[in-house]
């Protein structure tokens, strides 16, 4: 088996091949967070994962839809599912609906991270609670690659509370900012139908940021720091 | 960059629960789904305005609703999740002619106009999808420019003749290398005002008019040995001979030439000019209405009565709209009438006796459908000193060949015996007065359905001083009697539209009829009670139902908007009745109003539901008016 199960060591060596593949992504440049929010590639991303707690529990798949140009481009989607050794227990197996069966099918980790590190290229990414989804791609590069995952992130679990005030108090879950804006989800829980759900989200915070001012990723980031401060005082 | 199928597949998957995706291939399906954008429109944000500039964009709605609006007229046109904009546009590659807003939060999938030509070609289903409906928006939309020839067709067409039959003569052409000088000769000898410029194998390269003339050559100063070649507008719009002349007249009214030319395996067969087809459409109807007139026998007009509903069918198959369709069949019925009434009187002293022909229902209105049967009376001079029954005695012999003669040209006697044979209607007028008035005082459910019968009199035939006088009595008759007026409004409200809570319809659920919509009772009747309640309260003299809702508007302070509204909303439901009729009879089925919604195109099911809304609308407003 990989090194999928074992503690992260320093000593983990890539196939020449991935050693290659990962160094010509970690050579793509930085892209440019001052652009107008209407232009470039922005990747919304959302994974499952056998638990939700984030030092335990294992990466299972990743989904994401492009941004081009303030559109999604359905055909510039990723979705891919990690192989477990171990398949996850039967009520989260319910959450997912990964069965045993394509978890055992799924891809081999490091080789999903690499085609997920070549859908990504040099694109920032979004999420909603990007704590968990960073956190679980982080640690999971950092055990299957052996390197620090780090990219700029937005997270709309605080942009949309700055964006609509109004409606932080009731609105909190993914789930919640869904339904106000009548987003339907036709298969919550599964990576790629809930990062389509999100990237709806974010095309529908892009008027309402346009409106504050906000039309750079970098003054949405701004936003969200804003934001999580005024929680902290709160 | 790495594609993936999954997204692809799963709106694949949705799009293929709304029509035409439902019927696509899976494959054309994948391959349009690998091809949209999915956009987010806030609430009350434009999603397409006219102003853009030609459709570049083919717009599915995901979720949400969009509205379309046209300029000053009221919005009637309410998009859902699975519908599809701008298609016409999109077709004809010019601007959008309506304003889409987002109604709510909207995410569209978004094609590239070219992929949607793409699609058309790719995808025959698609194609029928939107080519069928473009030939409908046509026949909604009268007052747009590009429909002009479909008004003009109100006159009736030959335009179901293939191009072919229609060249005149053979078209007249010159190299592309012939001096100007030697052209314009040809076509002063020949006294024509065009001619092609062909290669030596009969290819045609363009065409040159004297219509050209002024900016190319006179203007220009050109030499006049150019050659022609420099001179012609190249690439001239051409069709095949089995091209219907509809077709050249919707290519002419689209790019705004006067000449289509005729080409047979790319060779030239001949040119086909916008006067061609004119000429070709006024003959007919000029034709029909004097071949009416002249008739000497009941046989010419029964070919006459054969003729106008092969007429009606064939402007029904070209797409005219139901208000000008039915304005045309009651225009040629009531001559139609007239000259049997005429024939009729030439053998018939009763004839000398004062009397007026009245029509009554939806010949009244001037309503009438290709489905119709008679439903007229007679209302006669009686002087004081005469016996009404012995009168009528006179004249019921003359009704009654009347009637006769036109159930042999085809409108089949009246089975409710409304007809000027039946004595019950038959009458001086006097007796109409007092009838009319032993409803009005009754009110009972009988008298009710009398009135919205008999109350739509219109004269056709005679002494139309008495229809007149008996019009303004019944107009004061009514005003004066409000009670009458709340129980004939009360009786209209009866008559729900069949509109479900949500989004479906309601239809019948057994029977015969099962999952049918009765578009006469359901559909076109609370418009035609509302307006005639509303005409009876303003005491106007119009029967039509949208002369009557004109006519009262003003004086029942509804905006003209609303009116005009319910008014397109009505002349809809007429056009699927009429359609409805068309294929039933094309089948050899007999003709009724029933349609199942089902079986309706998304879009024709859209703007039926809009109707019934409108007409919801305009029986709130008479509840309004007449119910505390």
């Amino acid at each position: 088996m990989t090194g999928w199960l074992r503690p992260w060591r320093r000593d983990l060596t890539l196939a020449p091949e991935a050693a290659a593949r990962l160094a010509a992504w970690q050579a793509l440049g930085k892209a440019d967070l001052a652009l107008p929010i209407e232009q470039g590639r922005y990747v919304v991303v959302d994974v499952e994962s056998t638990g939700l707690n984030m030092r335990r529990d294992r990466l299972i798949a990743i989904g994401a839809v492009a941004v081009h140009d303030g559109r999604i481009r359905l055909a510039d989607s990723f979705e891919i599912v990690l192989r477990q050794a171990e398949v996850s227990g039967k009520g989260n197996i319910l959450i997912h609906g990964i069965g045993g069966e394509r978890q055992r099918e799924g891809v081999e980790p490091a080789e999903a991270l690499l085609r997920f590190l070549d859908y990504l290229g040099a694109s920032p990414l979004v999420a909603f609670h990007v704590a968990f989804d960073e956190t679980m791609i982080r640690r999971a590069c950092k055990e299957c690659l052996g390197f620090e995952f780090r990219r700029p992130w937005l997270d709309l679990a605080y942009v949309m509370p700055g964006l609509l005030p109004e409606l932080a108090r009731k609105h909190r879950s993914l789930d919640d900012w869904l339904r106000h804006f009548g987003i339907t989800n036709t298969a919550r829980h599964n990576a790629l139908a809930d990062a389509l759900a999100t990237g709806q989200l974010f095309l529908a915070a892009l008027p309402l940021a346009r409106a504050q001012g906000a039309t750079q990723y970098s003054a949405l980031q701004g936003l969200e720091k804003a934001q999580l401060w005024l929680n902290r005082g709160s | 960059m790495p594609t993936d199928t999954a997204l692809v597949a799963a709106t694949a998957d949705l799009l293929s629960r709304h029509a035409p995706f439902d019927r696509m291939q899976a494959d054309h399906l994948a391959w349009l789904a690998e091809r949209l954008a999915l956009g987010y429109y806030a609430k009350g944000e434009a999603v397409l305005a006219p102003e853009q500039g030609e459709a570049r964009t083919f717009y599915i709605i995901k979720q949400g609703i969009v509205r379309g609006e046209r300029e000053g007229e009221a919005a009637w046109l309410e998009l859902h999740e699975g519908e599809c904009f701008p298609i016409g546009a999109l077709l004809s590659r010019r601007a959008a002619i309506s304003h889409f807003r987002a109604e709510t939060d909207v995410f569209c999938y978004e094609l590239p106009a070219a992929d949607f030509h793409g699609l058309l070609e790719l995808s025959p289903p698609f194609h029928a999808f939107c080519t069928l409906r473009l030939a409908d928006l046509l026949a909604r939309s009268q007052r747009q420019t590009q429909a002009r020839y479909l008004s003009a067709a109100t006159e009736q067409q030959s335009l179901e003749s293939s191009l072919g039959s229609l060249i005149r003569r053979d078209p007249v052409t010159c190299g592309p290398d012939t001096p100007l000088h030697q052209a314009l000769k040809t076509m002063r000898e020949q006294g024509i005002g065009s001619i092609v410029v062909t290669e030596a194998d009969a290819r045609p390269l363009g065409i040159f008019t004297v219509r050209d003339l002024i900016g190319r050559v006179i203007l220009a100063n050109t030499p006049l040995d150019t050659p022609m070649r420099a001179l012609m507008s190249p690439n001239p719009v051409a069709l095949p001979p089995g091209a219907h002349a509809f077709e050249a007249a919707l290519a002419m009214a689209k790019h705004g030439f006067r000449h289509v030319l005729v080409v047979d395996d790319g060779r030239l067969a001949g040119m086909i000019s916008e006067k061609d087809l004119f000429s070709l459409q006024r003959i007919g109807v000029t034709q029909l209405s004097s071949a009416i007139r002249a008739a000497t026998e009941l046989g010419q007009l029964q070919q006459a009565a054969e003729d106008i509903r092969q007429l009606g069918h064939n402007m029904m198959a070209q797409g005219v709209g139901a208000e000008q369709l039915t304005l045309l069949l009651s225009t040629l019925n009531d001559l139609l009438t007239q000259r049997v009434i005429e024939l009729e009187c030439a053998a018939n002293a009763a004839c000398r006796r004062g009397f007026c022909w009245l029509a009554f229902g939806s010949e009244g209105r001037l309503e009438q459908t290709l489905a119709t049967d008679q439903d007229n009376g007679i209302v006669f001079v009686a002087q004081a000193n005469e016996d009404p029954d012995s009168v009528r005695a006179e004249v019921l012999d003359l009704a009654e060949r009347i009637n006769r003669a036109l159930d042999a040209c085809g409108f089949p006697l009246c089975r409710g015996g409304i007809m000027a044979m039946n004595p019950k209607w038959c009458l001086s007028l006097d007796e109409w007065k007092g009838l009319f008035a032993r409803w009005i005082d009754a009110g009972d459910p009988e008298a009710l359905l009398n009135a919205s019968i008999f109350f739509d009199f219109r004269p056709l035939h005679g002494e139309a001083r008495l229809a007149d006088e008996l019009r303004q009595w019944l107009a004061a008759k009514a005003a004066a009697t409000p009670r009458f007026l709340h129980q004939m409004a009360a009786n209209a409200l009866r008559n729900r539209p069949p509109l479900g809570l949500v989004r479906d319809f309601v239809t019948e659920s057994g029977g015969e009829h099962a999952d049918t919509l009765d578009l006469k009772l359901n559909g076109a009747t609370p418009f035609v009670d509302a307006a005639r309640v509303f005409a009876l309260a303003v005491g106007g003299p119009g029967t039509g139902t949208a002369q009557r809702l004109r006519q009262a508007g003003p004086k029942l302070n509804i905006p003209p908007p609303e009116i005009e509204a319910w008014i397109a909303a009505f002349y809809f439901i007429q056009s699927l009745r009429l359609r409805r009729q068309h294929e039933e009879s094309e089948s050899g089925q007999a003709m009724d109003n029933r349609i199942y919604p089902d079986r309706l195109n998304g879009l024709d099911r859209r703007i039926l539901k809009e109707a019934f809304r409108q007409a919801r609308k305009i029986q709130a407003r008479l509840a309004l008016d007449y119910q505390a």
